[in-house]
């Protein structure tokens, strides 16, 4: 009983993680309408930061935040300016090996930059906190609950702001909105920019967790596309759910099965979503069977 | 026109003499294929600075019969950009002799192209048993071969730590962690079967995927095994997470071995701090007792760890010292002995050295297997004297400290204390 | 996007200069004889062994582009398919002794199998939903064939001897390589050529445009695609038990890598989707391209040569959105005399 006690609630934390990674990848898709394939290396720069930060500065990476979410959203409007805004009227493939391509040269400029060694932070708090049987890592809870305020904070701000008003109103339509005077591309880069400063946000609760190298994106990028079709495609209270639903099917698959299949079972679920329920668990209706895109 | 002519063979002839002088000069080439990029190029690049030591050494004593050592990189990132780096620079750099590749996939690539082209491969640090088992001609392994790493271990644990830890064999709890691409599960299926050989039941045996992001479920299924020993083949990125999550869960074994790269990396101490204090480590030694060293090994070793550590301020890993220990074998050794450096001819001379152990600057002696070893006959090309032995993580560097003849220091904190006393 | 313009069968037999759907053109015949040329001339070892691979790739982005070009079926799992035709021939030679020559059937029409199965998969999908199927479906056949060791070897791999022989495929001669691999172009080449002229090129034409007027017109969407998705998996598991007769070796960790089915998309990408000289200009492109940075920068710093391959990438991408073939469509169109 404490082993899965123990499996559920790391499944559920670490899912948490997952999810932060992957709100902002959700909230370009949602709005762009696009796939940003170098989304891993966007973390990957960010931890990068974060690291440095600590490392160089004896700063706390949490405390890093300030400065890196900031510099993550001047990136993300960089990035945007340059190749996602010319890529957005030309043919879907072309945005995809754009970001693709983005994603090569950031892995090999922070080869050359940084060489292949892992780079970490020291532990910030030494022992995990026990209840009963079951073991809690403070980095990982304290992620867990970053997870928590800014899914909420984003809602929040979806829901109430004029910002996120005009947002809602180009996913449902750019057109009309852009003609009730809504500055459609101004919300486009905004968006970019935001999803890029929340892997910001995402890069400094996992620093204390996991080791920076080159390729760190490769091994989160591709949990973070499931999670994302999973939750449904720009829903941000779905990238939780399908954060925890990643996390937890990982830990109880790799437990009672084998660990080798633990990545196997969450795209085997995945699949299953995609066959039965193709909107994600929280999604748009028809979002995938219109494509979004087209 | 004729006057024509006989200028032009007169300055053909100019040429040609250029030509032939410069061949006597020319520096004999080598191709070093290892992963310069991609998630391996951490441990390819120390590899390549330990093997530049090297060259620059055999260079400033006036290089080989005169002749420079001059090296071609080719970056073997994955199994099949090694073949296409191998066959770039046997096609057209006209490479023939390589070294190199690291890591065991890659092993098995670039010796796979090299063969093919009947070119002379001396693999510095690729395990997994296959590389030699393919009946190659001309592919020698200088590193251990993937069940030394395991024997070792294994060895390590009824020689020594069954005794230390007052606990039998017959009672002594042992559980096998790998990691599931070629390195991994060659020596884990070595370990499984040289421990049914000595009659010991493992606990737990699982594999998994060195991208695996959360090491929840391998930790805790360890703890809910209760392993005195844990014997763990991991990769850098992966050692830290298990590491890390195994004081988060609290997860206590009285003795850990890891296996090769992931605990022999120097930036485990960097990533998990003082509790890196009391791991052992199965893999080259990254310096072993100087005593067993031939003299003028010794010496050799000496100015190359002083090289490396002024250069990369910090000591070789294992296998950056196993990479230069090979190459070093084929630059004095080897090469002086050859006057074409066909590969025909640099196997015949390799199949005859016979070295005793500490004839390599970390401990190895050389003696290959020829098609006629009792194991498999099909065979060729194996170290039967590469050393692997197991050392430890101490306070302030490293010791080795099995087998016996390799020792510089006794094993410390066994059993290994609690994470909330380390 | 292509005008899907009524067939043009009455016109008289003029042979047009430049590639046009459907037909054969002068240029399609000189670049077959540039082919041959390069076979043939006695070229440096070195060389033969970028253009014999720009001919495998060239023939696997033809077949990536008759799901992804044709069909609209954007597919990043393509691999998958390259690494079940490889795995099926080298299994049946490592373990049953059978000939490539059978094997490479039994590649292809597994790796279709594979493929219809992928398409019924996603047959509710579309656009990045598609694109994220395909990728995870591949994983899962990675993750498959990496434990699966009894069959595949596992993360070991499975090695072929390379001992030349005529019944095991594998030759001394990388011109006899160059032939098999122009074999395979010129075949795939000729099947997207038919492909375009044939009825059901139309009915695909038709789905990708405008699925909703397709069905309407008595095609059936589903069944179209499902077909175009096992003919494309099926020749690119062919050029996956070629590339194993190639190389020798095969490791699930690259041959079904999602860096693969990058590559076969990106090849037709650069190109020019949905035409049949487009993919062949891409590899003829970019393969040789990728090599000759490689070597020529990859001794200075690691990385750099992916890091102009990538940064000319971007710029091929934003710029040339419509491929190397819309680029010759302009040439077409260009008449500098009138």
């Amino acid at each position: 009983m404490s082993t899965l006690g123990q499996l559920v609630i790391s499944g559920i934390l670490i899912g948490g993680i997952y999810a932060l990674m992957s709100i902002g990848l959700t909230l370009i898709f949602g709005v762009l309408r696009i796939v940003n394939f170098a989304h891993g290396e966007f973390l990957m720069v960010a931890m990068y930061g974060a690291w440095a930060i600590t490392r160089l500065l004896g700063l706390n990476p949490y405390v890093a935040a300030v400065a890196i979410v900031p510099a993550m959203f001047l990136f993300g409007a960089i990035v945007y300016r340059m190749i996602i805004n010319p890529a957005l009227d030309k043919p879907h493939l072309v945005v995809v090996f754009a970001t693709m391509a983005l994603s090569i040269f950031m892995q090999n400029v922070a080869l050359m930059m940084m060489t292949a060694d892992l780079m970490d932070v020291p532990p910030i708090f030494g022992r995990s906190i026990t209840i009963g049987p079951i073991y809690i890592k403070v980095e990982l809870l304290l992620g867990f609950i970053i997870t928590i305020l800014c899914t909420v904070a984003l809602q929040w701000m979806i829901k109430t702001t004029y910002l996120g008003k005009a947002i809602r109103a180009t996913v449902q339509d750019g057109e009309a909105a852009m003609l009730m005077g809504i500055p459609v591309p101004r919300i486009f880069l905004i968006t970019f920019a935001g999803g890029s400063a929340l892997v910001g946000l995402a890069a400094c609760v996992m620093m204390p967790l996991f080791s920076v190298f080159p390729t760190v994106g490769l091994n989160f990028v591709l949990i973070a596309f499931v999670i994302v079709v999973l939750g449904g495609m720009g829903s941000i209270e779905g990238a939780l759910l399908g954060g925890i639903c990643v996390g937890v099917v990982q830990s109880l698959s790799s437990y009672y099965v084998a660990p080798a299949f633990g990545q196997m079972f969450f795209f085997v679920l995945f699949l299953f979503v995609m066959i039965f329920r193709p909107n994600g668990l929280l999604g748009q209706k028809g979002a995938a069977t219109i494509g979004m895109n087209e | 026109m004729r006057s024509f002519l006989r200028l032009s063979a007169m300055f053909a002839s100019i040429v040609l003499m250029l030509g032939t002088n410069a061949s006597a000069q020319e520096p004999i080439r080598i191709g070093v294929l290892l992963p310069f990029t991609g998630p391996l190029a951490k441990n390819g690049i120390e590899n390549w600075e330990a093997m530049q030591i090297a060259r620059d050494m055999i260079n400033e004593r006036g290089g080989l019969n005169g002749r420079k050592v001059e090296y071609v990189q080719g970056d073997a990132t994955t199994p099949n950009a090694a073949i296409s780096e191998t066959e770039r620079l046997i096609t057209k750099e006209g490479i023939k002799i390589t070294t190199g590749s690291f890591a065991s996939p890659l092993a098995i690539a670039v010796s796979q192209a090299a063969e093919r082209h009947g070119v002379f491969h001396w693999e510095t640090t690729g395990a997994a048993e296959i590389i030699t088992r393919r009946g190659f001609k001309h592919t020698f392994q200088v590193g251990a071969p993937a069940r030394k790493y395991g024997q070792a271990a294994v060895d390590f644990v009824v020689e020594d730590l069954s005794a230390r830890l007052k606990k039998p064999m017959s009672n002594l709890r042992m559980a096998l962690l790998w990691e599931n691409r070629a390195f991994g599960k060659s020596v884990g299926d070595g370990i499984r079967a040289y421990s049914e050989k000595k009659g010991i039941k493992l606990v737990y045996d699982e594999g998994y995927d060195q991208t695996a992001t959360d090491m929840t479920p391998i930790v805790q299924k360890l703890k809910d095994v209760k392993p005195d020993v844990l014997i763990a083949i991991s990769f850098p990125n992966d050692a830290i997470l298990f590491q890390r999550k195994a004081k988060e869960l609290d997860f206590n074994v009285n003795a850990f071995i890891g296996v090769s790269a992931g605990y022999s990396a120097p930036d485990l101490r960097d990533s998990i701090g003082n509790s890196v204090t009391g791991i052992f480590v199965a893999d080259f030694p990254p310096k072993v007792n100087a005593n067993v060293l031939k003299p003028e090994v010794k010496k050799v070793a000496e100015e190359f760890y002083k090289r490396y550590e002024a250069k990369l301020k910090r000591a070789p890993a294992g296998h950056a010292a196993a990479g230069f220990s090979a190459v070093w074998a084929l630059f004095t050794e080897v090469l002086p002995k050859a006057k074409t450096y066909e590969p025909a001819e640099l196997r015949d001379i390799v199949l005859k050295l016979d070295l005793p152990e500490g004839s390599l600057v970390n401990g190895s002696g050389i003696k290959f297997t020829n098609f006629d070893w009792p194991d498999d006959p099909k065979d060729a090309g194996q170290n039967l004297r590469a050393s692997i032995g197991v050392w430890q993580w101490t306070k302030d560097g490293n010791e080795q400290v099995f087998p016996p003849s390799l020792a510089t220091h006794e094993p410390i904190q066994v059993p290994l204390p609690g994470w909330d006393k380390r | 996007m292509l005008v899907t313009g009524a067939v043009s069968t009455k016109k008289p037999m003029r042979v047009p200069i430049l590639p046009e759907r459907g037909r054969l053109s002068w240029f399609e015949l000189v670049l077959l004889l540039v082919c041959i040329g390069l076979v043939v001339a006695s070229i440096p070892s070195s060389l033969r062994d970028v253009i014999l691979l720009s001919f495998l790739f060239g023939g696997l982005a033809l077949a990536w582009n008759i799901a992804g070009g044709y069909a609209g079926l954007i597919s990043f799992g393509h691999a998958a398919f390259f690494g079940v035709g490889g795995y099926t021939s080298t299994i049946l030679l490592v373990h049953y002794d059978i000939t490539p020559w059978i094997g490479i059937w039994f590649g292809g029409t597994i790796a279709g199998v594979f493929g219809a199965a992928l398409a019924l998969i996603c047959a509710r999908l579309r656009g990045p939903f598609f694109i994220l199927s395909t990728l995870a479906f591949a994983e899962v056949v990675r993750i498959g064939a990496l434990n699966w060791s009894s069959l595949t070897g596992g993360p070991e791999g499975l090695s072929i001897m390379p001992t030349p022989g005529l019944a095991s495929m594998v030759f001394a001669s990388k011109a006899t390589y160059a032939w098999l691999m122009l074999g395979y172009l010129v075949v795939v080449y000729a099947i997207t050529k038919a492909l375009e002229a044939s009825r059901f090129g139309y009915y695909l034409f038709a789905i990708r445009d405008n699925e909703d007027a397709a069905s309407a017109a008595g095609v059936n969407p589903l069944l179209g695609r499902t077909l175009a998705m096992a003919l494309s998996a099926a020749l690119t598991g062919v050029g996956g038990s070629l590339f194993a007769q190639y190389f020798l070796y095969l490791d699930p960790t690259y041959v079904i890598s999602p860096e693969l089915s990058f590559q076969f998309a990106l090849l037709p990408a650069v190109g020019g989707l949905g035409t049949a000289i487009g993919p062949v200009l891409g590899s003829f492109l970019i393969t040789p391209l990728s090599e000759l940075l490689r070597s020529y920068f990859g001794n200075s710093a690691a990385g750099l040569h992916l890091v102009i391959y990538s940064l000319g990438l971007v710029v091929v991408m934003l710029y040339f959105p419509s491929g190397l073939a819309g680029a010759l469509a302009k040439l077409a169109r260009w008449r500098p005399f009138s």
